[in-house]
């Protein structure tokens, strides 16, 4: 490998390395996710990707920063496209056994343009992994709120003001959606928690279907936060209670009517949602009312979430 | 017409300071363009931006591969090649805490100077200060009216006073350097028509300068060699669509690392072998996959060699890897000490932290 490689003739670095000198921002959680999935599912996976950071960054003529096979999507497109290819390597006799066919998507691909293509794949059953890697925000544009942007997030187009902290809305129940499909396999995590991260996208390729995996990756640059802290604020986040780590199996794989969902990390006691917030710029405008109302849909949704056991 | 080409880093500061330049030029009744010039490569990497002034309307849109002033807003970014971007009689300017005998090099700590003032080091409105110093077209009022005109109010006096600070700093600079005759300081307060006036009585002094560079290479020429890497197809005839041998042809070969991400970081991660227990814990959470295990621990012996490895070629400086570590084995040093004291090709040797 290293001896194509132009630059990397020494020690090697890249042998292992899929996703590899990419332009992401420094500390960017996006690459961490893609990078840390592509390593466990191995050269043999063709990747897609919509419009969005991961593709801006790692598409870039003539250094393709994806060692294995990858290709951009429209941005609506993502799941139609996994089908698409999954369908063409079978019907060509030319997929091998470890090929997992994976997407990419930022949330503004996944739960706002991309929506339809990803729930008509989940209709069909589709042999793909899709996973979402969520900074909250169109963050390739610029910054502006998608249904995944949590509340009180200044973005470009939810500014703070006088009248609004930021975002007005809460975050779309995304993987509650998407299990209500009756999906094989769901899962959510955290570039915080990589070993479980990882884990999981093992699992699902290990399942056949469609699978869906919804990872925090949190994104300094539109988060206003240093590029060192991207892993501890993606902990945080779920220590903190305002994302969980949980798994949803379909009736297909557990064989239980209506699906199972399992809580991955139970943490004893949620942390605090303000020092969260508070180390970051982008919820620097939200009240002391605020961050009490935020606290109060935290422990909504967590006596939702214990339900699932 | 006057060109200014500044090279930053995204985020850093560097379109801000090509326009203000452009909207003082405007102050002072000139014409001006300015825009930037980047990739999609993001916050963090080297970008470029570029200011044209002139009495008449500008036409020419297109980045300038020569400019009358090199501005540079990263120690980092000044490297070989620097003079093929100066005009005859070119300056450039430079934030950092070296120290550059040769005439054509106003260097500056313009980090050290904002940060006093401002609390963090954000230098442009500082070199724009000491810009308004030597090019007469342009005075220091102009600039603070520009940043009045152009930034939030808070900003307007902090930067006003970096500005000035900053003029006198290039001004003494100047003196040191034994160009206190310069008919610049005559010509910088004036405005309009008369300010390309000085400007044309200040290119005459360039010309006479002895610093002026009398060769003349076309920028873009050592760029391309540089940049544009080489296309190795496998293939002569099309490829297998087996993702197992596809992924191995053009799209691979052609691509896959050819240039590298260096001139990126501020800071580096320097390993301390001792405390490094090779948990691997950097490894794993590093966003761009550029520190790896270059040897495990045999038994109870340790390996001469740093146990975790960064390459250097392609690391960012982000810092999660020293976050990451348990063990307190990895420290963040400003790439401009690892500058001053050249190590290895990739490791940097432990001393030079000592010795920096």
């Amino acid at each position: 490998m290293s001896s194509q490689n132009g630059t990397a003739g020494k020690g090697a670095p890249a042998q292992s390395e899929l996703f590899f000198g990419h332009k992401a921002c420094a500390g960017c959680g996006g690459s961490l996710a893609v990078r840390a999935a592509l390593n466990e599912l191995g050269p043999h996976a063709v990747c897609a990707l919509p419009a969005g950071c991961m593709s801006a960054v790692g598409f870039n003529f003539p250094q393709l920063c994806f060692a294995n096979n990858a290709i951009i999507t429209p941005f609506a497109a993502t799941a139609a496209v996994l089908s698409g290819i999954e369908a063409g390597l079978r019907a060509q006799g030319v997929k091998p056994d470890d090929c997992t066919v994976v997407g990419f998507a930022g949330d503004g691909g996944t739960a706002d343009i991309g929506l339809q293509a990803l729930s008509g794949a989940i209709d069909r059953n589709d042999d793909v992994l899709y996973i979402c890697y969520d900074n909250e925000a169109y963050m390739n544009t610029g910054i502006q709120k998608s249904s995944l942007t949590p509340f009180g997030a200044k973005t470009t187009t939810t500014p703070a003001g006088a009248h609004a902290p930021g975002c007005l809305t809460s975050k779309k129940p995304l993987f509650e959606i998407v299990a209500a499909h009756g999906i094989p396999y769901a899962a959510t995590a955290s570039v915080g928690y990589l070993p479980d991260f990882v884990r999981k996208v093992r699992k699902a390729a290990g399942i056949r279907g469609t699978k869906y995996i919804h990872v925090m990756a949190p994104c300094p640059t539109g988060w206003g936060c240093d590029v060192d802290e991207t892993v501890e604020l993606a902990r945080d986040v779920v220590d903190c209670g305002l994302w969980y780590l949980a798994e949803y199996e379909g009736p297909a794989v557990s064989g239980e009517p209506g699906g199972r969902f399992k809580v991955s990390r139970k943490p004893r006691q949620l942390g605090r949602v303000r020092d969260y917030l508070r180390r970051q710029k982008r919820f620097s405008a939200l009240s002391d009312d605020d961050i009490a109302a935020v606290e109060a849909a935290r422990d909504a949704k967590w006596q939702q979430i214990e339900a699932w056991g | 017409m006057i060109e200014v080409l500044w090279h930053g880093r995204g985020g850093q500061g560097a379109f801000t300071a090509a326009r203000l330049l452009g909207a003082a030029a405007m102050e002072a009744g000139l014409h001006a363009l300015a825009f930037p010039s980047f990739g999609p490569e993001r916050r963090g990497a080297p970008m470029r931006a570029f200011t044209k002034v002139g009495q008449a309307p500008i036409g020419d849109r297109s980045a300038s591969s020569q400019a009358d002033y090199v501005v540079y807003l990263d120690d980092t970014l000044f490297g070989p090649g620097w003079e093929a971007e100066l005009k005859p009689g070119g300056r450039v300017l430079l934030n950092t805490t070296r120290a550059f005998d040769d005439p054509r090099i106003l260097a500056f700590d313009a980090d050290g100077l904002s940060a006093a003032v401002l609390g963090r080091p954000i230098p442009n409105t500082a070199l724009l200060g000491a810009l308004a110093r030597i090019e007469p077209s342009v005075s220091l009022d102009d600039i603070g009216a520009a940043v009045r005109s152009s930034m939030a109010s808070r900003l307007h006096e902090p930067n006003c006073t970096v500005a000035a600070q900053a003029y006198q700093t290039a001004d003494s600079l100047l003196a040191a350097k034994g160009v206190a005759g310069d008919p610049i300081a005559a010509a910088a307060g004036a405005a309009g028509a008369q300010g390309m006036e000085g400007a044309a009585a200040a290119d005459a002094s360039r010309a006479e300068s002895p610093a002026a560079s009398p060769a003349v290479r076309p920028a873009d020429v050592v760029r391309a060699e540089a940049h544009i890497p080489r296309l190795r197809s496998q293939f002569a005839h099309a490829p297998s669509l087996d993702p197992a041998d596809y992924a191995r042809s053009t799209c691979f070969a052609a691509g896959h690392l050819v240039t590298k991400n260096a001139g990126w970081r501020s800071q580096r991660p320097v390993v301390d072998e001792a405390a490094c227990t090779a948990c691997g814990q950097c490894v794993q959470y590093c966003p761009d996959g550029t520190i790896f295990l270059k040897s495990r621990r045999v038994g109870s012996a340790k390996p001469a060699a740093a146990l975790a490895q960064p390459d250097f070629d392609f690391c960012k400086g982000c810092g999660i890897c020293a976050k990451m570590c348990r063990f307190g084995a990895i420290a963040m040093v400003p790439e401009v000490e690892s500058l001053a004291t050249p190590a290895g090709p990739s490791v940097p040797a432990p001393e030079s932290e000592v010795s920096a």
